[in-house]
């Protein structure tokens, strides 16, 4: 009942906040003393780069690191692990792309070869490159096993990329909210809205891992359905004098 | 519902497109595992400092003479002047300071004080000079909210 009730809600409340992030954003919140109004993009990018490197690169480390481990091993977090792949590539790309239209009128340039924007296009590489490998291999359980281990030394980049401002000198902004310090860099209204973004961004992440595990669900029953009438279509052949 | 008896069961023979769906999976990991390797190549291994400071490029002025590289400094407030095809500043970083003349329209936020970095060569190798074709400017990681309409000015708007 209960988790009938947060899953009907879940849609619904995604857009609100969503809605309620844009409205803030674009309406509520004053223009910054530097950057002037480009400055609302930092209620998207910001966003969709937690969720694309932290939030579904993570989920399907971590669904890929269970499979590996024997106690945990199943069906449902390979399922898991392969669908955060595809909703991080799509984030991934989001982040790469606001970016690249935050960094054209800011920086001057819409690409520069730096450390973290460099790092995060060889993360996008690597999640494209695990749901090609998953097409490349036909046995399930070779296929479970191989990209398990592909996500989790692909997840090297995450630290590489988090740390790349810090590391190295780059054209890219150092941390807003995750500081070292743990000081915040951000004020006032601006500071909620990002809050606000975060959850609404992440919050999509699970709507869409949701529905995209649903569907992966429904393939892999209809592909059993098919397989049975295949192997009866078989029996009934082969018991044919 | 009984089971009709097992006869032969030769295992059918695998539909090509399978196959060819496959090579093409690994051609794409193919490619995939190239653009990696140019993009660690190409971005990551020689621009993992993607600019030097002024203040380094002072120091290795006689190493650098006059190839290419991105030169990062503060903008010094007041000497900003408009050229006919750019601009020319002096670029501040630690007790150093180097004059660039750039050619380009400077991007929508260059302004005095604003880290910038700055592609270019040093005119010769002594000179304090630096020819830039391009400015990309460097915004920090602070969100300061603008006021506006906070100030009254001397006509009675709102500034």
């Amino acid at each position: 009942m209960t988790k009938t009730l947060l899953a009907r809600l879940l849609g619904p409340l995604t857009l609100a906040l969503l809605a309620l992030t844009f409205g803030l954003g674009l309406w509520v919140t004053p223009p910054d003393q530097v950057q002037g109004n480009l400055v609302r993009l930092v209620y998207v990018h910001p966003a969709l780069a937690w969720v694309a490197l932290y939030v579904s690169f993570g989920t399907a480390t971590i669904a890929s690191v269970l499979y590996l481990w024997r106690r945990t091993r199943s069906a449902t977090l390979d399922r898991i692990g392969a669908c955060a792949m595809e909703v991080s590539v799509v984030f991934i790309a989001l982040t790469l792309i606001t970016g690249s239209l935050w960094g054209r009128p800011t920086w001057g340039v819409w690409w520069a070869w730096d450390a973290r924007l460099t790092s995060t296009a060889i993360l996008g590489v690597f999640a494209l490159a695990y749901l090609a490998l998953r097409r490349a291999l036909d046995d399930d359980e070779t296929r479970a096993r191989r990209s398990a281990v592909f996500a989790i030394i692909a997840a090297i980049n995450v630290p590489i990329i988090h740390f790349s401002v810090l590391w190295w000198k780059t054209l890219h902004q150092g941390a807003t909210v995750f500081t070292a310090n743990r000081t915040l860099l951000i004020h006032g209204s601006q500071a909620w809205t990002l809050l606000v973004s975060f959850v609404a961004f992440t919050l999509s992440f699970v709507w869409l891992l949701r529905a995209r595990y649903r569907l992966e669900v429904t393939r892999d029953q209809s592909r059993q359905r098919d397989f049975n009438e295949a192997l009866a279509q078989r029996r009934r052949e082969g018991a044919r004098p | 519902m009984s089971v009709p008896e097992v006869g032969d069961l030769t295992p059918v023979h695998v539909a090509p497109i399978a196959r060819r769906s496959r090579r093409r999976s690994f051609a794409v990991l193919a490619v995939l595992a190239l653009a990696v390797v140019a993009l660690l190549s190409q971005g990551l291994l020689r621009n993992l400092n993607y600019f030097e400071t002024v203040a380094q490029a002072e120091a290795h002025r006689a190493t650098l003479g006059t190839r290419q590289l991105r030169l990062e400094g503060i903008v010094e407030a007041h000497t900003i002047s408009r050229t006919n095809d750019g601009a020319s500043f002096w670029l501040t970083g630690g007790k150093y300071r180097v004059f660039v003349r750039a050619s380009g329209s400077p991007p929508q936020l260059f302004q005095a004080n604003i880290p910038v970095v700055v592609v270019g060569h040093f005119v010769n190798a002594h000179a304090q000079r630096f020819n830039a074709s391009q400015i990309m400017v460097k915004h920090s990681a602070n969100y300061i909210a603008a006021h506006p309409k906070r100030v009254t000015a001397p006509n009675g708007t709102a500034r």
